[in-house]
């Protein structure tokens, strides 16, 4: 290594090595990604470009560097297989007979099914109205596949409806961060991506699921004390305005609680900037099912179980399988 | 082989001019930079403070904090150096030393430039690359103008035999152009679609923060080490073992482990970490080797304390993010203030340790004075290494605590929030005894110069009012 | 030019240091050769082989494929494609569609398989088809086994929406409902007989 030449040849084809790995490769393999379809439903483009507003609030949330303290992607440790109950069919006895049959599998080998919702025969909630009460609804989870089919197996041979619903976990998603982790597709139309790495705040990937309220933003922003007694977020004051008030309020002025209002004869309006952030914030969503990212999107309740009604990309079905209830 | 070398006074007298507007440039945005790094962090301390000025927002101050740290002082002072140690070890006078300044003038204009976009709202989004294009571009250009001329300094070399911190230097000068060309290009410029932007900007933050550091500053401490303690350096194939590990897999390490990307990119950057660990190890063995495994000797001289803190932290520094390529370990240090402690023990405790090592042994011969106080170059020393110490510390204590905490998903995320705060509230005293060190270290350059130039000054004054003998006044 | 400061250090002999030439010790290589493997034992297990639809916790194409929900419009193709390889179709038109020539027809970019309107495939899979047959210039003289009793209306819906529809295989054609199959079922109740080619070719896919 005396020759000059040399050192600058093998500095060139070390960084074009990684060059090659991490500049040339995504860009072919996600940089050329396009609107792929979602599965499991009817097949929708995902992912749709944000509205205009949004799009001017995604500037905002770069030029206020809110990703210095606020992630943008949710992980996922592994994937479960929930076996529900779409529809309880004609012998009510039957299924209830299979139901603890289950239960006492669950019990007596919990590695292989484990019970959601706890199922003891002469319990206070083992009556048959409150155990069919809210289907299609999960039962039992399951790590592996055989186990999940013969569970469905057992309660498909009733006359009711079993299906397996693939749902993913760990601690982001028990949070309540999202259903799924977040992949490429999600990120296709935001330009800066932003997903951030730090979590001094809540992660945001799918605020607008958690908080779809501009007005919460808005208040949040604006004070972010109102929510969270001692949080460590500053309040953006400068995306609003303090105004006199006129002879009547304003229609965008914010309601603020006694601690935080601006005074007699005063209001807070939000500024162009503040609103087109809230208007980011509640965009924000990453639970499309996608076959890099699988997730079953469970039919509306009462709804057969075979529909050709299209679900709709990223809705949250009202009876989502139990989890934790969502935290901030 | 030293065939009609110059004279190392020649040498440094070339180096002078380029030097001074660097390293003075590079102090000055070092205590800018920890000024803008203290604002951010007594933000922990009461949210609300300097909250209502847009400019001061944390958002804002913190990337701009970071960024003068980066672009305003690691690489005009790794510039500086590199020039200096090619120079020296070349045995030739540095090429085209005015050039080289208008280069440093015009990298100082972007910087400027850079961070004021940055508090205005301009920032690009992307970590470590924050500077708007026009800031990004006219910093490239300045870089390229020192460049270019320390290559051919480089190629006009007298000692034709190379020495190990010259495969490292000169590795470097070319290393940063490439890749943030590219990450400008790519990410600035003519943008990338979705989550590849994520992964040029990963893959340029590693290299930067890594390789171009990494190359830098080993080939500072590879130099300075033997030459301080007066002895041979250990190995020469260990160094091109670590030249080797640096520049193969040093630039692969950037994607973190959750990454919204497909898997191949982390798994590869977890083992590209794990290969750091032989460039830990072969820097460890060559240390140990020239010191001969007396720590003693790191008081020989007082730059060699800055280098020997600045060993330790890269061996630290490495150690840590070694044992990130376990998902088990980096699932629960992403996302938390960990990483953080880790970038700043890389910066700081490693670069900026070895960086200041170097000014305060080039500077003096450079400009042929030395510095005002050697007082102060102790206590900058000291009430840097606390700071250092009180800053990371805590971080990467709170940081683990942090992840562990997230790990639970029954705890709210309040709770987890508030239970970093003494951490980050004890971090402060750190980022307030670095501001003081870098504002010895700026009054003690500034002092040194300015002794020097009143110097030429009053000597020039001296000879063009010297006595006229009568003699020689007859017309 | 202004005459330089005299200088104030001592100009020491300034000899540039050396380094020496230890070698590497041989435990290091080993050492860097036993990461490189444990490295690429991670990447084999973890990396998904540079596929870029395979992301963590995942660890591979099939593994993906395996997690894939099985309900609705959507996840018809997936289960025609369980059905297929029951095995039912399997065995004579083969996993990747192509049959055998001579013997069993080629069901990859056939426009039999492809006709917008399911009426003529519904009735082949349900009653079989027999007699001489020509499919694509070739000649084909065997017996297609008729599957009304051992399949049921969601599964041959599901069957033919999996090969009308596999991207693999190219074919191109609207998915098969359950409800079409049924309604075919009803029309040729009481057939017994398979279809032979000419019957076959009188029925109008609409039907």
């Amino acid at each position: 290594m005396n020759y000059g030449p040399l050192v600058f040849l093998a500095a060139f084809f070390a960084l074009a090595s990684s060059w090659c790995g991490f500049v040339l490769t995504p860009q072919l393999q996600i940089g050329h990604l396009q609107q792929t379809n979602t599965v499991g439903g009817a097949g929708v483009a995902y992912p749709i470009a944000r509205p205009g507003l949004a799009r001017q609030g995604l500037d905002v949330y770069r030029a206020n560097g809110c990703a210095y303290c606020h992630s943008q992607q949710v992980g996922q440790t592994g994937s479960v297989l929930d076996i529900a109950l779409m529809d309880a069919g004609t012998n009510q006895a039957a299924i209830i007979a299979a139901l603890f049959k289950l239960a006492e599998s669950a019990t007596n080998q919990p590695s292989a099914l484990t019970m959601l919702t706890p199922l003891q025969p002469g319990a206070s909630n083992a009556t048959t109205e409150s155990i069919l009460a809210g289907l299609p609804k999960a039962f039992f989870r399951s790590t592996t596949r055989e186990a999940a089919n013969a569970a469905a197996k057992t309660l498909n041979s009733t006359s009711a409806k079993a299906q397996l619903w693939v749902v993913p976990v760990g601690p982001d998603l028990t949070r309540g961060w999202g259903r799924r982790r977040t992949v490429a597709e999600d990120y296709l139309y935001d330009a800066p991506v932003m997903p951030g790495s730090q979590r001094v705040g809540p992660d945001l990937a799918n605020v607008g699921t958690r908080l779809p309220d501009a007005n919460w933003h808005l208040a949040h922003l604006y004070a972010p004390r109102i929510e969270a007694k001692a949080s460590t977020m500053p309040p953006y004051r400068f995306l609003f305005e303090k105004r006199k008030l006129g002879r009547r309020p304003s229609p965008d002025a914010l309601s603020l609680p006694g601690d935080f209002s601006p005074g007699a004869g005063y209001e807070i309006v939000p500024k162009p900037a503040a609103k087109a952030l809230a208007a980011y914030l509640i965009s924000l969503r990453a639970d499309a099912p996608l076959f890099d990212a699988p997730i079953s999107v469970p039919a509306p309740a009462g709804a057969p179980a075979s529909t050709n009604a299209p679900a709709v990309a990223g809705a949250t079905s009202t009876n989502a399988p139990p989890t934790n209830p969502p935290a901030k | 082989m030293i065939c009609s070398a110059v004279e190392p006074a020649q040498i440094d007298a070339s180096c002078r001019l380029p030097l001074v507007v660097l390293f003075l440039s590079a102090a000055v945005w070092l205590l800018i930079g920890s000024a803008f790094a203290l604002i951010a962090s007594l933000k922990f301390h009461a949210p609300g403070f300097l909250a209502d000025c847009a400019w001061l927002t944390y958002g804002r101050v913190r990337p701009a904090g970071l960024n003068c740290m980066l672009y305003g002082f690691c690489l005009p002072a790794g510039l500086g150096v590199a020039l200096w140690l090619l120079a020296r070890l070349g045995r030739t006078r540095l090429a085209l030393p005015g050039l080289i300044t208008v280069g440093a003038l015009c990298w100082n204009l972007g910087v400027a430039a850079g961070v004021w976009g940055i508090l205005a709202g301009a920032g690009t989004g992307f970590e470590n690359l924050e500077m708007p294009s026009y800031a990004a571009w006219l910093m490239l250009l300045g870089y390229l103008m020192s460049v270019v001329w320390g290559a051919l300094t480089f190629h006009q070399r007298r000692e034709r035999q190379l020495f190990v911190s010259q495969w490292f230097l000169f590795a470097a000068l070319f290393w940063f152009p490439w890749i943030y060309s590219t990450a400008d290009l790519l990410l600035l410029t003519v943008r990338v679609r979705g989550m590849a932007q994520a992964v040029i900007a990963w893959w340029y933050s590693e290299n930067l923060l890594v390789v171009w550091l990494g190359l830098v500053g080993l080939g500072a401490v590879f130099y300075f080490l033997p030459k301080l303690t007066g002895r041979d350096l250990h190995s020469r194939y260990l160094a091109l073992l670590a030249f080797w590990m640096l520049i193969l897999f040093g630039s692969w390490g950037g994607v973190p482990e959750s990454a919204p990307v497909p898997a191949w990119m982390p798994v590869s950057s977890a083992i590209a970490r794990g290969l750091g660990f032989i460039l830990i190890v072969a820097v460890v063995l060559n240390v140990h080797g020239t010191l001969e495994g007396k720590c003693s000797r790191l008081f020989a001289h007082p730059s060699l304390r800055f280098i020997g803190f600045g060993v330790v932290a890269f061996i630290l520094g490495g150690l840590a993010s070694a044992a990130s390529a376990f998902p088990e370990v980096s699932q629960i240090t992403q996302f938390t203030w960990f990483t953080v402690a880790k970038g700043v023990l890389n910066c700081y405790g490693f670069f900026a340790m070895v960086m200041f090592g170097a000014v305060y042994y080039i500077v003096p011969r450079v400009m042929g004075t030395e510095f005002p106080s050697p007082k102060l170059a102790c206590a900058h020393f000291w009430t840097t290494a606390a700071g250092i110490v009180l800053f990371v510390v805590p971080l990467a204590a709170g940081g683990i605590a942090q992840g562990l905490r997230l790990q639970h998903a029954s705890l709210p995320f309040n709770d987890v929030t508030h239970g970093t705060l003494p951490f980050l509230r004890t971090s402060t005293t750190g980022d307030l005894l670095i501001a003081l060190g870098n504002l010895m270290f700026l009054g003690n350059l500034t002092g040194l110069v300015i002794r020097f130039y009143r110097a030429r000054a009053v000597s020039a004054w001296a000879a063009a009012t010297v006595e006229i003998e009568p003699a020689e006044a007859r017309p | 030019m202004n005459p330089e400061p005299q200088p104030s250090l001592p100009l020491a002999a300034e000899a540039e240091p050396q380094a020496g030439r230890t070698a590497v010790p041989v435990w290091l290589i080993v050492l860097l050769f036993l990461i490189l493997y444990w490295g690429m034992v991670y990447f084999d297990r973890n990396g998904g082989w540079f596929n870029e639809q395979v992301y963590a916790p995942y660890r591979s194409f099939q593994e993906v494929e395996t997690w894939q929900p099985v309900t609705g419009q959507a996840g018809l193709a997936q289960q025609g494609k369980l059905v297929y390889n029951k095995p039912t179709c399997v065995a004579c038109h083969q996993a990747d569609g192509k049959g055998t020539p001579g013997q069993f027809p080629s069901l990859v970019q056939s426009e039999w398989v492809q006709e917008p309107e399911p009426g003529r495939i519904i009735r082949a899979v349900l009653y079989g088809i027999s007699g001489p047959f020509q499919f694509k210039g070739q000649n084909f003289n065997g017996a297609m086994v008729p599957w009304k009793d051992a399949l049921t209306d969601e599964e041959i819906a599901a069957v033919l929406t999996y090969v009308r529809q596999d991207p693999e295989w190219g074919n191109k054609a609207p998915e098969v409902k359950p409800e079409r199959v049924k309604e075919v079922r009803e029309k040729t109740k009481g057939r017994n007989q398979p279809f032979s080619q000419e019957e076959l070719l009188k029925v109008s896919p609409a039907d």
